[in-house]
């Protein structure tokens, strides 16, 4: 179903206000003629400008998460700067004078506003000098979502710092490679919906455009390491070439079966089939949507898979060189990197902008129709950040960093036959399962039945969930202590220390 | 193939090497919320309000007991270990304490600082002898002794012990006490109020005695004025007073276990002891000064101590005068 808030329809259609605007404007002018090319030129720039924005402010929310998840795990508050630390400074010296550093003394009007809010509302305590001199400094507890500014303030920093390239460094290559590592990535936001009414473009083989896309950093994060000259580097950017075909391959595997499954290589597309089919992918294949998650978290470097950037072993991995505004843009795009995995998730396995239990709620006279008003994007969004907060927030408490030996082997014994197992399901349920009978209309609310089994509806996401859950639930009991010894993860010591004398065996 | 011997715990199977990381970490995150925590405190790995093992002497028991009531989370208004004014408790759970708005020692009681613990210093410079025992085993150096403008305690003594002091001579100081610094003395906090306490005498110089009355040249206003003797306290400047480097302190108590005369501590508060400048860590002497309501019986003892030295050395001289006379008599 089309989510009813069209912001693409809004800018794009004819008789829309803006491109109507431009070309009533254009009339009887020379121009009049391409009118209709520029007013789709301007109105394409600016939806796709909107579009990249809410996509790229949105991303503060998941390293917000990320900060108050962690801290909640330390039992602590976390980071607590707030924007109102910007004018409350220390004994009048407000955060640094920042605004003198504006050019052209542009931040003088500045300076003098925030002087009279420090006067007027600073945290003044008269009674006690010790909490006057505590006080003096930004947060107090007075705000909203402390710490949610704190990344402005860790940009700000980066950018203020000064810029560095080793001596020895191939010094192209290492300038060149976190543009090619930044570009790729926000392209990656280029195709991302957030509904269907809100993408900045949507090319018919967006799943193939999203991994090609995907696959371009890690030439960036190789060239990175080499050119830097510094054994870090070095051994991060080869570990992450090394891991890169054991998970890619599985990766493309499970978005092949996902493409099978939808009959689609469009994303826009594989949401619609998601609902006019009737359920949503992770109950048709949980195989795929663990695969998916395992290989992602690969794929964007984050614990456990994040040798590249081992901090206990490589200082800070392939970008160990990399100071100021480059480290910044370098952690940026890893995050959206991070972020564009969770939207991919969403789509491709929760539905995207789908409301839960849509029919069903939608059906209902008055709340129906309330619930029905939800913005798609919002429901995109909530959905991204619950996956980002869930999956990879929770794998980087619980699991410890593995070797590069063992992702070898876990992406080449285990992930590979498995996806191709998922690719293997997705076509026999594409093709002996699926009732292209049951596809509803695409926006009828209700959705389809294209799932059913034997007359029950709904019955092959039902029995795949349960018998996934089933295996689940067995690996979790699993004491199989006879197969100890061939089990994967586990390294045996051929001749442990102490049991062998050299020579005398 | 020798395989090492494994606990049988640490299986490498996936229960062990997934799915418990990530069911310890659901707990340990959720049991901060404060419904969760303290609903299912219990059954998430019993982190608040249990029974500790560590406390294996009788005492640490019995202290602990004694403090179970108020670490029983069903009496609690939160979970947490601490209660504050936050807007979302259940939010926003605080183990942060908001120092200074509040401290440890008011929201855990039970967790007092220990006696032993040690803090700032803090000095009786009434009892102080100028031995300089501290001085001479400080290893980083940081005691340095001094003498400063000041009433002996001999001198403003009451009842018994008055009038072994000084008197009041032409040339030498004198004092006048400030009854409104004293009455703020009593409630006067060395750890919020980062300064020194305010100073209870006021100090001046005897130009002139005549009877009941004193000419003095007040030190603070350089002006002259005519005070009654009565409310005139002898003063000396050649009392022994010290500066103590903070920066270079170590706390290691040496000094206090120096002392031969219990003047010198190591008190248990731990902070009125920072500045924004190196300078504000020398503290002088009024600053590790123990104040008299805190300090008044080692005080009264020293009192009583060197007013019966005092005693004994007149009534000595009485005796020797005495003798004299008799002897001159005879």
């Amino acid at each position: 179903m089309d989510d009813r808030y069209d912001l693409v329809g809004f800018f794009l259609s004819k008789d829309g206000v803006l491109r109507s605007g431009i070309m009533g404007a254009l009339e009887g002018t020379p121009l009049e003629d391409s009118a209709g090319a520029l007013s789709f030129g301007v109105a394409t720039f600016a939806l796709v400008n909107v579009v990249f924005l809410m996509l790229f402010f949105s991303q503060f929310a998941i390293l917000w998460i990320e900060r108050k998840a962690v801290a909640r795990m330390q039992d602590r508050y976390g980071a607590t700067t707030a924007l109102r630390s910007l004018w409350v400074g220390e004994n009048g010296v407000t955060a640094g004078e920042w605004w003198n550093m504006l050019p052209f003394g542009l931040g003088k009007p500045l300076g003098a506003v925030n002087k009279w809010l420090n006067a007027k509302f600073g945290n003044r305590d008269e009674n006690f000098a010790t909490v006057d001199r505590v006080n003096n400094r930004s947060w107090m507890g007075k705000t909203i979502l402390p710490g949610f500014f704190q990344n402005v303030a860790d940009g700000m920093k980066f950018l203020v710092k000064e810029h560095m390239v080793p001596q020895r460094a191939d010094r192209l290559i290492f300038e060149v490679s976190p543009f090619l590592i930044v570009s790729s990535t926000l392209l990656i936001l280029g195709m991302i919906p957030l509904s269907s009414g809100i993408y900045a473009t949507n090319p018919d083989l967006s799943i193939l455009y999203a991994i090609a896309i995907f696959g371009i950093a890690p030439i960036g994060v190789f060239f990175a390491g080499w050119s830097s000259n510094n054994k870090y580097t070095l051994i991060g950017g080869i570990r992450s070439a090394a891991q890169l075909t054991a998970y890619e391959i599985p990766l493309l595997l499970t978005l092949l079966s996902v493409a099978i499954l939808s009959g689609t290589f469009n994303i826009v597309e594989s949401i619609h089939f998601q609902h006019s089919a009737g359920a949503w992918n992770i109950f048709l294949m949980p195989l795929g949507a663990a695969l998916f998650l395992v290989t992602m978290i690969a794929e964007v470097e984050r614990v456990p898979f994040d040798m590249p950037e081992a901090e206990a072993e490589l200082v800070e991995g392939w970008w160990t060189e990399y100071g100021g505004m480059r480290f910044g843009m370098l952690f940026m795009a890893e995050y959206i990197r991070t972020y564009a995995a969770c939207f991919l998730f969403t789509h491709f396995f929760l539905g995207g902008w789908h409301l839960p239990f849509h029919g069903t709620i939608g059906s209902l006279p008055v709340v129906g129709e309330a619930y029905l008003l939800i913005p798609g994007a919002i429901m995109t969004l909530v959905k991204s950040w619950l996956v980002f907060l869930i999956v990879f927030v929770w794998a980087r408490f619980a699991l410890a960093r593995i070797r590069t030996d063992q992702i070898l082997e876990f992406g080449w014994r285990m992930l590979l036959p498995l996806a191709v197992l998922q690719v293997v399901l997705a076509l026999v349920y594409r093709l002996y399962l699926f009732n292209p009978d049951g596809m509803s209309a695409q926006n009828d609310v209700a959705g389809g039945m294209a799932w059913n089994a034997f007359g029950i509806p709904y019955l092959v996401p039902i029995l795949t969930t349960l018998f996934w859950l089933g295996v689940f639930w067995v690996y979790l009991n699993d004491e199989d202590k006879s197969a100890m010894s061939e089990r994967m993860f586990h390294v045996h010591t051929v001749e442990p220390a102490g049991t062998v004398v050299p020579g005398q065996e | 193939m020798k395989t090492m011997p494994m606990h049988p715990h640490a299986q490498p199977n996936f229960r062990n090497l997934f799915w418990y990381p990530f069911k310890i970490t659901l707990i340990t995150a959720l049991r901060t919320f404060p419904f969760i925590g303290k609903r299912f405190g219990k059954k998430l790995g019993a982190y608040h309000n249990t029974t500790h093992p560590e406390f294996l002497d009788d005492g640490s028991r019995a202290r602990a007991a004694s403090s179970a009531e108020m670490n029983d989370i069903s009496r609690q208004e939160f979970a947490p270990d601490r209660v504050t004014s936050d807007l979302k408790p259940t939010l926003w759970k605080p183990q942060t304490v908001q120092y200074p708005y509040e401290r440890l020692e008011d929201m855990e009681p039970w967790l007092f600082v220990p006696g032993n613990y040690n803090g700032r210093i803090g000095v009786i410079w009434e009892t102080c002898t100028a031995c300089k025992m501290c001085v001479n085993i400080c290893p980083n150096d940081c005691l340095h002794m001094t003498t400063e403008l000041r009433v002996d305690v001999l001198d403003n003594a009451q009842g018994d012990n008055a009038g072994f002091g000084a008197e009041l001579e032409v040339g030498k100081y004198a004092a006048v006490e400030v009854p409104e610094v004293l009455e703020t003395l009593d409630t006067f906090n060395h750890v919020t109020a980062h300064t020194a306490p305010p100073e209870e005498w006021r100090f001046a110089e005897v130009l002139d005695l005549s009877g009941d009355a004193a000419t003095v040249r007040w030190n603070d206003s350089g002006e002259e004025a005519i005070v009654a003797t009565s409310d005139l306290y002898p003063a000396d400047d050649q009392i022994v007073s010290g500066r103590i480097d903070l920066g270079r302190c170590m706390f290691c108590g040496l000094c206090m276990e120096a002392c031969g005369f219990t003047s010198f501590f190591m008190t248990n508060e731990y902070d009125g002891m920072s500045g924004f400048t190196r300078q504000d860590l020398w503290f002088d002497a009024s600053r590790t000064r123990v104040l008299p309501g805190v300090h008044q019986e080692a005080v009264d003892a020293e009192l009583a101590k060197r007013a019966s030295k005092e005693r004994d050395k007149r009534a000595k001289k009485a005796a020797k005068a005495a003798a004299e006379a008799t002897k001159g008599d005879a």
